[in-house]
Parts: structure tokens; C-alpha cells; sequence
């Protein structure tokens, strides 16, 4: 912990520490001179005075240092300097030494202090600037307002002994306080952010509190405030970290709010852009068997009577086609937006076979050469899903493979591991390498051999697949052709099948 | 004498359409646009089938459906959009005979209404006991299944199963009314026996069993037996 000792008087037991040191230092001097009192002149005892105050002084405060001065003058004077044993000064120079020794102990404890106070100054930058830098390293990664608002508090928490407390305004401008902080710190945090600048001790605003208000700011925005309490109104570098903390987390604050509306506005813009594209393409897709009908029903309206048998009957068909893909398209555009808001997707345990056996009876209505052959082994597990999606999943695809092939459809059904695999097999033109991915957008459909598609058809089967955990792809065959595969997942865990 | 229909639709369209095309067919057609409507119809000119469309804009039909089902012999047939599964077995859960998908064509209404009269009154008359179609014989009272010419041994379940079926040849029986009347009323929920069994039932008597003649399902509502 970096935490610095707020400005005040030392501690008790730093007091008696102090003590000790001096009375040991003074002692050693005194026990140094008297052990070389017979060899040495008065001079050179004085000298190891001299030695023991500077050492003193320049470990010690100013407080130690002078009494160390006076009382080595006092122990010199008292042993060395005669009449020895007395307090008495006789000769003039002997109470000069005194006065010089006692200049020497403050000049040396005033330089000793200021040197360590430097010191002392420049570890505590160094401290704050890595902390600082530290700060902004995790403010840079961090996605949220609420790491924000951790960080800045863990920070000054670090930095200042004092209770911190880091409140961020939401998005309708309250400040967000725990209940129990409301009242001690509301007024304070809300007229640091109306001023926009720091308040409390040494600031010139406020000055009789005890605690520094600062805003989170970073040029007009501000995202919240800070309190930390307990400051002095002369620990300007203090306020200083404390101010470039907030900054920093104001500046962090800014740069989500920044790119949170960015993002909203790229995503308000992307889904503008897709509505108009899948509007105008859906457009597109209805008007088509619409023009169909209309052409055929009003044909029929105005020249029945002079149109050859054949000819109506023909006409009648279109309708009825055209009416049958536009109810599928219908379907499949439905299907898509439901699919868009999951969540309404019925699950039920469901047996392949049947829903395979249902899509079958509605498919060869419109399959009358029989062209699809159906291949399901017997005895499949159950699986979890939506009969009816899944159901229109394999009619799409099926009604594809009849559309773009003129041979023979193959839908393979096989178990391989935990999944079921259904294949539709078709002797088509294929797709191109390049179309692979375009044909399950919505509405990207390759014009293929001069047929309409159900421009969503495969992009609903898609989305199906994988509502279900499963997947759709489509691989070339060959000999020409595609395969599209569904693959679903079988859920290890089937139902007890012991009935009652 | 003459069949009565009452056709519950509020697009104007689609009930003249109904309408014409339900007179050509012999029947005397009365309509109605709402729920309200269809309910003081019922009970002051009760038709034989009601043609009752959902998603009418004054209610979910369901009371009509229960109305109905206290005048012995009138049908009630469903008309929905795909996707109101659940409204649609509601209703047929409530009693309503059968239901139609929209689209439909009208040879697709008209053998629902046939199928719809012939079981129409079956409390009063005595129940089917015998279903014979194109190649499938059950006979119920005898507890025999013959297909195709050869006898088919089928498990107690299995033959409760296509019994129920068959006692509404033609007519959709939605999963709930199968289990509980096959299983018993605590097994509703349990659609996957019903999964197994028909899976089970058709193995032995469907000659393709992914393709049934016979097994219908009617997909997220229930299943049927081909109409005989």
C-alpha cells in the first residue's frame, strides 16, 4: 500500500523511538571521549559531539536534533570542559563551542529534514505516477461504467487513507449513492459536478470541509463524482493525484458513453438498411405470383367466353400455382421474423419419421411423377424439437430440389453419433463455389436456371437449423448436383419410453 | 332434406366465396361476422355444421365451440391460419370436430364437412366397430388387424391406440384427447409414448412407414386415420 501518512505530529512510539536513539548516540559519544579523555585535547572531544548531534540531526526531526545539540552540550560541559564534573562555563571560547554546536545541530537537522522530505516527495510521485499509469491500463480495458466506477474507487482508496467514495450519474443524471451515503454526500458530489471543479480544503471553494469533492470529468461530460475525506488544505500534490485520478476515470467514462451511442447509431442504421433491402426484395418476391394471378383471373373475367377449354384450364392452374407459392412465401417471410425473436418455439420430443411421413403427403401434391424417393431407417431416437418448423424446413427444401431439378430427389435420413442427418439429394445445375454462402442470406437467391425462388426459403431453413442447435449446409455431388444436409442434434438423455 | 352451414368469417371475401361455393353444393348457407352473431344463429336456427373461422375480432370461439357441443349433432369445423396451433387444439380440445388450414381448396372443405357429418350424432348411434381401407382391416369388436391380407398382432397399447383412431376414422384427435383416452388423464403431457407407439403401430402396419397411408399426422395437432 502506498498510503501516506496524513500531515500531523509523529506517532508515540516514533517518539520514543527518537528517544532511545538519542540518548544512545549522546552515550557512545560520551563513553568514546571519556575512554580517550587521556590521549585526546577537549577540541577533538568536542568533535565526536559534534559527530554524534550531526548524526542525530540528520536521521532525526527537528525536535530530536535540538535537544540532542543541547544535551551534548550539556554532557560536554559537564565532563570535558573545567571545571570538569560542574555545570559551570568558565572560559569565554568553551561557551562559544556550545553556541556553534548547537548552530551546527540545527543547520545539519534542517537540511537532513528537507533532504528526506525530498526524498520522501519524490518516492511519492514516483508511486503516484505508476499508480496513474497503472489506472489508466485498466481503464482502457474496461467495458462498463460499473468497472469505471470500481477502478476509480479502488484507486483512491489506495492513494488516500481517508473513506473514498466514487458515485457515477446515470443516464438520467441521478447520482447513483447507496442509501446510507445519501445524506453525507448528495449536496456535496451534485455542487462539484454544477461547478464543474474540485471543492474542499486548499481549493477555495468550500474550504471548511474536511473532504475534497471532485467531479469524473472530461471535456463538457461529466460522469459522476468523488469524495475523499480527510485532506489537508496544504497536501496539494494530494489533491493533485486526486484530481488526475478523476480525470482519468471522467475521460474512461466519456469514451464508453462515446462509443456506446456509436454503436447504437450503427446498428439503428445496419437495421434501417436490411429493413429497406428485405423490404424492397419482399416486394419484389409478392408482386411476381401477384402479376400472375391478376393476369390469369382477369383473362378470364374478360375473354372466358372466347378462350378454348384448354386454354382456361390452363389459366386456372396458374392462379392456383402462383396462390400456392405466394402462401408460401407468405409462411416463410412470417417464419423469418418469428425466428428473429426466438423464444416462441414449441418443443416437444418428435419423432424424424413422421414429421418426414407429413412433409411427404403435402410435398407430392406438386411432386405427381413421384420424383422424390425417401430413405428412413427404422427405429430413430426421438428428438427435441419444433414439428412445425422443422416440418416447413424440409418442405422448403424439398420444394427447392423439385424446382431446380428435373431427376430424381433423394432425402436420406441417418443417425451418426448424437445427431440425425437429413439429406436432400438433387441431379440440379448445382450452385457455384461463389453462391455457396449467398444462398442462405435472405433475398441474396442466384438466378438460377430462370426460376423463382422462395427468395427466403433457404434462409428460413437456416435459421430453423440452428433454433434448433442444429445446422443446414449444402456440399456439390458428384456427377452433378447438390446435396443440402441438415444436421440435428439428438438429445443423449431420451424420454422414459415404460408407459403405465 | 336440406344441410345447413353456418359459416363464421369476418373477411368479407373469403365468406361470399364460402357461400357460393357451399350453395352449388346443395347446402343452405346462413353467415355470420362475429362470435355474437354466430351464437344467436345457434340458437334460434341450429345449423348441422358450423365453418368457424379464428381470430374473429369479439372472442376466441371457444364458447361457441361449448354451445355447440350442447346441441347433439352439430359439427364444428376450424378454420385457421398455420402458426395458431395452439389456439386450433384448444378448440379442438373444447370438442370441435376437425380443422382447416388456410389455404385450402374447396375439395379439401367439402370432405372435411363429409367426414364432419358422418361422425356427427356417433353418441346416439352405435359406434364404428369396423374400418376397412384399401388394403387395412380392423375389426374392433373381433380385436382383429388384417393388412394387406395378413393378420397384424399388435400389443394391447398399440391396439387401444389405433382403436381411438378408428372410432374417428377421417377425423383429427389432437395428442391430449389420445393420452387420455389411451393412457389415462395424468399422461396429457406425454407425447413422446404417443411418438414411440404410432412409430411402433405404423412399422407394423404401414408398408412404408415414412410414407403412411393409413397413420396420418397431423403435425403439432394430433393424428388421423385415412377416412375409410
Amino acid at each position: 500500500m502506498n498510503a501516506v501518512a496524513p500531515s500531523g505530529g509523529p506517532t508515540d512510539a516514533r517518539k520514543v523511538r527518537d528517544a532511545w536513539v538519542v540518548c544512545g548516540l549522546l552515550a557512545a559519544a560520551t563513553l568514546v571521549n571519556l575512554l580517550l579523555d587521556r590521549y585526546v585535547s577537549v577540541t577533538s572531544q568536542a568533535m565526536i559531539y559534534v559527530l554524534a548531534v550531526v548524526v542525530a540531526s540528520y536521521t532525526l526531526g527537528w525536535l530530536p536534533s535540538l535537544f540532542s545539540a543541547v544535551a551534548a552540550v550539556t554532557l560536554f560541559n559537564f565532563f570535558f570542559i573545567p571545571p570538569r564534573y560542574t555545570f559551570q562555563v568558565e572560559a569565554q571560547e568553551n561557551l562559544f563551542a556550545l553556541f556553534a554546536m548547537l548552530a551546527v545541530a540545527l543547520v545539519i537537522s534542517h537540511l537532513g529534514t528537507a533532504l528526506r522530505r525530498e526524498t520522501e516527495a519524490a518516492r511519492m510521485n514516483e508511486r503516484r505516477a505508476r499508480q496513474l499509469q497503472e489506472l489508466a491500463t485498466d481503464l482502457a480495458a474496461a467495458t462498463l461504467p460499473a468497472e469505471v466506477h470500481l477502478l476509480a474507487q479502488r484507486h483512491l482508496g489506495r492513494a488516500f487513507p481517508g473513506p473514498c467514495v466514487v458515485a457515477l450519474l446515470d443516464a438520467h443524471g441521478n447520482l447513483q449513492l447507496q442509501p446510507e451515503q445519501e445524506s453525507s454526500y448528495r449536496d456535496g458530489m451534485l455542487a462539484c459536478i454544477r461547478e464543474a471543479a474540485t471543492l474542499g480544503p486548499g481549493t477555495g471553494r468550500w474550504p471548511g470541509l474536511h473532504a475534497w469533492y471532485l467531479p469524473l470529468r472530461a471535456e463538457t461530460h461529466t460522469g459522476g463524482a468523488a469524495c475523499v475525506q480527510n485532506v489537508s488544505a496544504y497536501d496539494h500534490s494530494g489533491r493533485e493525484h486526486a484530481q488526475a485520478i478523476c480525470a482519468q476515470a471522467g475521460q474512461a467514462l466519456w469514451r464508453l458513453k462515446l462509443s456506446a451511442g456509436m454503436h447504437e447509431a450503427q446498428e439503428q442504421s445496419q437495421w434501417h438498411r436490411a429493413q429497406s433491402t428485405f423490404l424492397a426484395a419482399i416486394s419484389h418476391d409478392f408482386r411476381t405470383p401477384l402479376a400472375a394471378i391478376m393476369g390469369a383471373a382477369s383473362s378470364l373475367q374478360t375473354q372466358r367466353d372466347r378462350l378454348p377449354p384448354p386454354q382456361q384450364e390452363r389459366l386456372l392452374a396458374t392462379i392456383l400455382s402462383e396462390s400456392r407459392h405466394l402462401a408460401t412465401l407468405t409462411e416463410n417471410t412470417l417464419q423469418l421474423g418469428r425466428l428473429d425473436h426466438a423464444g416462441d418455439l414449441r418443443m416437444d420430443w418428435e419423432s424424424v419419421e413422421e414429421i418426414v411421413g407429413s412433409v411427404l403427403a403435402r410435398v407430392r401434391q406438386r411432386d405427381v411423377a413421384h420424383r422424390i424417393q425417401s430413405r428412413v431407417p427404422a427405429a430413430l431416437p426421438l428428438i427435441k424439437a419444433d414439428p412445425v418448423l422443422l416440418a416447413q424446413l424440409l418442405e422448403n427444401l424439398l420444394d427447392n430440389a423439385l424446382k431446380y431439378s428435373a431427376e430424381l430427389i433423394e432425402l436420406e435420413v441417418a443417425l451418426k453419433d448424437h445427431r440425425i442427418e437429413l439429406a436432400v439429394h438433387d441431379r440440379g445445375d448445382g450452385i457455384p463455389a461463389g453462391e455457396v454462402l449467398a444462398i442462405f442470406e435472405p433475398y441474396r437467391r442466384g438466378d438460377r436456371s430462370g426460376q423463382r425462388g422462395a427468395g427466403l426459403g433457404l434462409a428460413v431453413c437456416r435459421a430453423i437449423a440452428r433454433a434448433h442447435g442444429g445446422e443446414l449446409s449444402v456440399h456439390a455431388r458428384p456427377g452433378g448436383g447438390s446435396t443440402f444436409m441438415l444436421e440435428l442434434p439428438v438429445d443423449v438423455a431420451q424420454p422414459a419410453t415404460e408407459s403405465a | 332434406m336440406t344441410l345447413r352451414v353456418l359459416v363464421v368469417e369476418d373477411d368479407q371475401a373469403i365468406r361470399s366465396m364460402l357461400q357460393s361455393t357451399l350453395a352449388v353444393e346443395g347446402f343452405e348457407v346462413q353467415t355470420a361476422v362475429s362470435v355474437s352473431e354466430a351464437r344467436a344463429l345457434l340458437r334460434h336456427a341450429p345449423p348441422d355444421v358450423v365453418l368457424l373461422d379464428l381470430g374473429l375480432p369479439d372472442g376466441d370461439g371457444s364458447e361457441l365451440v361449448r354451445d355447440a357441443r350442447q346441441q347433439t349433432g352439430i359439427a364444428v369445423l376450424v378454420v385457421t391460419a398455420r402458426h395458431q396451433e395452439s389456439e386450433k387444439v384448444k378448440l379442438l380440445d373444447a370438442g370441435a370436430d376437425d380443422y382447416l388450414t388456410k389455404p385450402f381448396s374447396v375439395g379439401e372443405l367439402l370432405a372435411r364437412i363429409r367426414v364432419a357429418l358422418r361422425h356427427r350424432g356417433t353418441a346416439l348411434s352405435p359406434a364404428v366397430t369396423v374400418y376397412e381401407s384399401d388394403g387395412l382391416h380392423v375389426d374392433l369388436a373381433a380385436r382383429r388387424v388384417e393388412a394387406r391380407g395378413l393378420p397384424v398382432h399388435l400389443t394391447p397399447t398399440e391396439f387401444e391406440l389405433l382403436a381411438r383412431l378408428v372410432r374417428s376414422a377421417g377425423k383429427v384427435v389432437t395428442h391430449r384427447q389420445l393420452l387420455a383416452d389411451v393412457w389415462g388423464p395424468e399422461f396429457v403431457d406425454h407425447t413422446h409414448y404417443l411418438r414411440l407407439y404410432m412409430g411402433q403401430l405404423r412399422a407394423k402396419i404401414e408398408q412404408k412407414p415414412d410414407e403412411p397411408r393409413y397413420l396420418l399426422t397431423e403435425t403439432g395437432v394430433g393424428y388421423r386415420i385415412a377416412a375409410a
